[in-house]
């Protein structure tokens, strides 16, 4: 195993990757870019912190949150929705979906009280 | 019936001038002086000086050191404001004066004048060591220049000097320059260096030093040169003044009418600097020069009137205090450009001059810092000559309220985005999984 060979490894663990991928249905595609962009989010205003300080750390923590709240509330919803998940097999996606959407409610109700 | 108890309001009516004119944080100047005196010949022999005291209004009393029926207070009162010293040989004090009483006396606020002389006891020495100042050990020795010496027609031992080295304060040498020399014939004192209340007055030139004339000198003398002091003041911390002097003949009337002519120097002095000298000095011991007093401290909130309880940090804030001096007879505004407020917790935060109107007001206009706590106005005024003030008023200093803080925070505005973002990206999400096919 040579330097050249971990490579074309990397090469095509790349590439079945990405044609694994895609092959999934289009809804949990539409649910992975949505989580994407609330991490990026994120990610942006940790940036920023670090740049300008952690003044209003409060405000900080709630845009914070709310991107990570919803990242994960998605992935929940991804989790339950996704067809290929025996354990969610008997679970309506309807039910899943409310869930999503009561849950997102009480985040942004906290993120709104603690945003100041 | 009646004609009694006429004459016995008026005998009280009469004697009230005279239960109000003494000594008082009103009227600083000193009124009834104790003279304490070895013989009273030193009264006709200084009368010259005591006549210059009494004609500014003191009432002097002079007594004997060692007359068994004098008191420095009687029933917790003191009777009188200040105690003049002129008995350098006294080995005991009378009545229930000594060493301790002495220095109470001074501790509570009241003025001293010692002048010791060439056989000065240890009485004399002892409570000149107590108010700072230390004359030479040696009991015999004196002061001799033989540079700095006043000519006479006799060539004497060099002892009686003239001394011009003054200290340079108009507060305490009043503003008239005293040009000619000060005759001196006594012992010398050192001062500590690291005491910062104690001044030198007059010291003696470079060339003295402080031995016994009568013998010679087997081993080098151990006061030597301008460490010498021939006159010193002390200013105490609760503001007595006391003037120590190493010659009882300086104040005698004899020195005071003598010519003087330092030698080496040309200039022929019909009149010696010892009048104007002491005089202008005894004004300053009995505080009718130099004393101040502050009075009025106000600070408020720019643009409003009354003082609050406390202040906010980042506050505009005007601090005020009038300091007047007593000229002899009234309380005169006090102008100067240096007196300093402080806005002190554990160490200055702000240090400002005031700026005076003239009229006795000064005042100035600062920021609040920004930091919370407890802090005071803190005015420490010490310059050479005058009255120490010392002023403290503690004030404190809240932080923001929560709703004083700007109601959005601009800083924070990402943050803001960044939320109504997601919301809206939660908005578009929903609608795009539910009607997606």
């Amino acid at each position: 195993m040579g330097r050249a060979s971990s490579k074309e490894d990397a090469g095509t663990l790349f590439h079945s990757l990405r044609s694994a991928y895609a092959a999934t249905p289009l809804n949990l595609k539409i649910i992975d870019l949505y989580v994407g962009f609330s991490i990026f989010t994120a990610l942006i205003q940790v940036v920023y912190m670090a740049i300008v300080g952690s003044f209003p750390f409060n405000s900080f923590l709630s845009g914070v949150l709310s991107c990570v709240g919803t990242a994960v509330l998605a992935v929940c919803l991804r989790i339950q929705v996704n067809k290929e998940n025996k354990e969610f097999k008997d679970l309506p996606p309807e039910r899943a979906f409310a869930d999503f959407v009561l849950c997102n409610l009480v985040l942004h109700l906290v993120i709104m009280n603690f945003l100041g | 019936m009646r004609k009694f108890w006429v004459i016995f309001v008026a005998s009280i009516l009469i004697l009230l001038p005279f239960l109000c004119s003494s000594f008082s944080p009103d009227t600083p100047t000193d009124r009834r002086v104790l003279v304490l005196l070895d013989d009273f010949a030193i009264k006709s022999s200084h009368s010259s000086y005591f006549n210059s005291l009494k004609s500014r209004g003191f009432d002097l009393d002079f007594k004997l050191a060692d007359d068994p029926k004098i008191a420095l207070q009687r029933y917790g009162q003191y009777l009188y404001d200040a105690l003049i010293l002129f008995c350098p040989s006294v080995e005991r004090f009378g009545g229930s004066i000594d060493v301790a009483a002495i220095i109470n006396f001074v501790d509570s606020g009241h003025d001293l004048v010692i002048a010791a002389d060439v056989n000065a006891s240890d009485l004399i020495r002892e409570v000149a060591t107590e108010c700072g100042v230390d004359f030479d050990e040696d009991p015999s020795a004196m002061v001799i220049d033989h540079t700095g010496y006043s000519v006479s027609e006799t060539e004497g031992d060099h002892t009686l000097i003239a001394s011009d080295d003054f200290i340079k304060s108009d507060v305490i040498l009043g503003s008239k320059k005293i040009t000619a020399p000060v005759l001196f014939q006594g012992i010398g004192h050192s001062l500590n260096p690291v005491n910062s209340l104690v001044l030198k007055v007059l010291s003696a030139s470079p060339s003295a030093y402080s031995a016994n004339p009568k013998s010679r000198l087997s081993t080098p003398p151990s006061l030597t040169g301008s460490a010498i002091s021939l006159v010193s003041v002390v200013q105490a911390r609760n503001n007595a003044r006391i003037l120590i002097s190493g010659s009882l003949s300086m104040f005698s009337n004899r020195f005071f009418r003598s010519g003087v002519q330092k030698a080496g120097s040309t200039t022929k002095h019909e009149k010696s600097g010892n009048e104007q000298f002491l005089t202008e000095l005894s004004k300053w011991v009995f505080h009718e020069r130099g004393h101040l007093k502050a009075v009025n401290v106000k600070h408020y909130k720019v643009g409003e009137t009354n003082e609050p309880a406390l202040y906010r940090i980042n506050d505009e804030l005007v601090y005020s205090v009038e300091v007047y001096e007593w000229s002899g007879s009234s309380w005169e505004p006090y102008v100067a450009d240096d007196v300093q407020v402080q806005f002190y917790m554990m160490s200055p935060y702000v240090l400002k001059t005031l700026s005076n109107d003239k009229k006795g007001l000064y005042s100035t206009s600062f920021k609040v810092p920004d930091v919370y706590g407890v802090f005071q106005f803190k005015v420490e005024y010490q310059k050479l000559g005058y009255t120490s003030l010392s002023l403290a008023k503690q004030i404190p200093v809240r932080p923001y309220r929560h709703n004083e803080y700007e109601r959005f925070i601009p800083t924070a505005y990402p943050y803001y985005g960044a939320a109504f973002s997601t919301m809206a990206g939660f908005f578009i999400f929903s609608f795009v999984h539910l009607y997606n096919k």
